[in-house]
């Protein structure tokens, strides 16, 4: 149509219901699964003997005084972040370095640990609760087959979408479902520590994050990241619209011409780079290793919305954490997530650069989840013990 | 989705691989799924669905494909039918060698069940 070359420079509002979609599906699925998991699996929250880096400075146990609860809670948050940020720098170094088949076999090592191992560990806990009569034969070809298929998902640059996107999605639900096992007042604490150290890794110019970034559009290459890419948006005439908003910034044409496009994405479909993954580590295993995950969103290679796994993860253990105490929780924390996640949408059309999408949220999330813990339930209760509402 | 007269060979239509860089995909999915993953082949046969559906297009790729999902087909035969017999049979056709095999049992024993 003619009217697509007269249009000025096509901005992401343009097709940005459809993109939401694209990002807040998954995001749901997630949530609901995790929260899905929490409730069949009914794990005790204080039962746990959970170790991990998130509790190596302090275990919560039950007979502790809420102060002390709250100090041991900082300081595992601690103990937490610092590990998260060396990894990210070592990642910010490795990249800079060049070494990517070292994290591209990095990240195919940690998908299949996460899928074997804890996705071995969550089925078997399935298996046990419903007593389902299936043979150990069978289940260790299965397991075999989805971690060695999720391990090429992950690991090959073409492959399926919706399969990637599928298996991406199945990895954070199972590290989101591990980390709800830490003690209650750990959770809460390390989560509002890690979305005040997303804020500072990706907008402070020292930050590891906006290293990345930074190196990643100098370099014209993806991130190396386990980050979920929404499917690209295909408009006009199923001609894909690129909008490789990085390199548009540094080549400063304003192209409104589809043929443009066209040849462009031409070009992109050859040197489209590889994803390279984070890594992520293993939690549940004793040798205490920390933990990295991309946090953040931006614009993918092809215009596509990306979101990093690790705010997939922490959106779950938020839910998830919220389902421990009551459905009401969760309905709050979900409503939250997602307005949170919708402002940091609409802030990277206006910012168009990555942007941190774990603070709005997770602030959002947090502040809900205790006042409908403490208002909230009270009131409902009480209307409804005396049957006026609900 | 036809665009333009072209036909892509992947599910994901122009997003996907051309049709050279299908042959090698499809060609490697297939001989590593002779490593006992039928899950691969499947994946195989879900990925190049349009090739299944245009049975004329795509020689090269549709002979890897169809073979893929022979292989699956048998394979999941053979496994369904160990694993009901297994399930619906239960201890009455297998004696004690059931409770030793299932997985729960299992679980428990190597000490799998339980987290960290």
């Amino acid at each position: 149509m003619d009217r697509n070359q007269q249009r000025p420079r096509s901005s992401i509002l343009d097709s940005l219901g459809e993109e939401l979609i694209g990002i807040l599906t998954p995001v749901s699925i997630c949530m609901f699964t995790v929260v899905l998991l929490v409730c069949l699996l009914n794990s005790d929250p204080s039962s746990s003997s959970f170790s991990s880096i998130a509790t190596a400075a302090y275990s919560e146990t039950d007979s502790d005084s809420p102060w002390d609860k709250l100090l041991g809670a900082f300081l595992n948050s601690l103990v937490f972040v610092a590990a998260i940020t060396v990894a990210t720098f070592l990642l910010v170094l490795l990249f800079y370095l060049r070494c990517v088949t070292f994290l591209k076999l990095y990240m195919g090592f940690s998908a299949l640990v996460v899928l074997a191992n804890l996705g071995g560990e969550i089925s078997i806990l399935l298996i046990d609760r419903f007593r389902f009569p299936i043979d150990s034969l069978t289940f260790s070809i299965l397991l075999f087959n989805f971690s060695v298929v999720g391990v090429f998902a992950v690991f090959m640059s073409r492959f399926s979408i919706l399969i990637t996107q599928g298996y991406l999605v199945v990895i954070g639900v199972l590290v989101a479902y591990f980390f709800t096992m830490l003690p209650e007042w750990t959770t809460w604490v390390l989560l509002v520590a890690l979305a005040l150290y997303d804020l500072a890794a990706v907008l402070l110019p020292v930050g590891p994050l906006r290293l990345l970034v930074e190196m990643a559009i100098s370099r014209d290459e993806d991130i190396p990241a386990l980050v979920y890419e929404a499917r690209p948006v295909i408009r006009d005439d199923s001609r894909l619209v690129q909008r490789r908003v990085w390199r548009e910034q540094r080549s400063n044409v304003n192209d409104d011409d589809v043929e443009n496009n066209v040849v462009r994405a031409e070009e992109e479909e050859e040197q489209r780079s590889e994803e390279i993954s984070v890594p992520l580590i293993d939690s549940s295993s004793s040798s205490s290793r920390p933990e990295t995950f991309l946090e953040g969103i931006g614009l993918g290679a092809s215009g596509a919305i990306k979101l990093g796994l690790g705010d997939f993860i922490f959106y779950s253990v938020l839910v998830g954490r919220a389902a421990m105490y009551d459905l009401m929780t969760v309905y709050a924390c979900y409503l939250a997530i997602i307005a949170g996640l919708g402002v940091t949408l609409m802030l990277l059309s206006v910012y168009q650069k990555a942007l941190p999408a774990l603070p709005v949220s997770i602030m959002l999330g947090v502040v809900f989840y205790f006042l409908a813990r403490l208002f909230l339930e009270v009131f409902v209760v009480q209307c409804s013990s005396n049957l006026v509402m609900f | 989705m036809i665009s333009s007269g072209q036909v892509w060979p992947t599910i994901d239509g122009p997003l996907g691989l051309t049709e050279e860089a299908s042959v090698d995909y499809a060609r490697r999915f297939y001989k590593f799924g002779f490593a006992l993953l039928p899950w691969l082949w499947a994946v195989n046969c879900f990925y190049f669905w349009p090739v299944l559906r245009h049975s004329r297009a795509f020689p090269q790729i549709r002979n890897y494909v169809v073979r893929s999902a022979i292989g699956f087909s048998v394979f999941t035969a053979l496994l369904s039918a160990w694993a009901l017999t297994f399930s619906i049979g239960g201890e009455e056709l297998f004696g004690p060698v059931w409770d030793k095999l299932v997985m729960y049992n299992v679980a428990d024993r190597l000490g799998l069940a339980g987290l960290a």
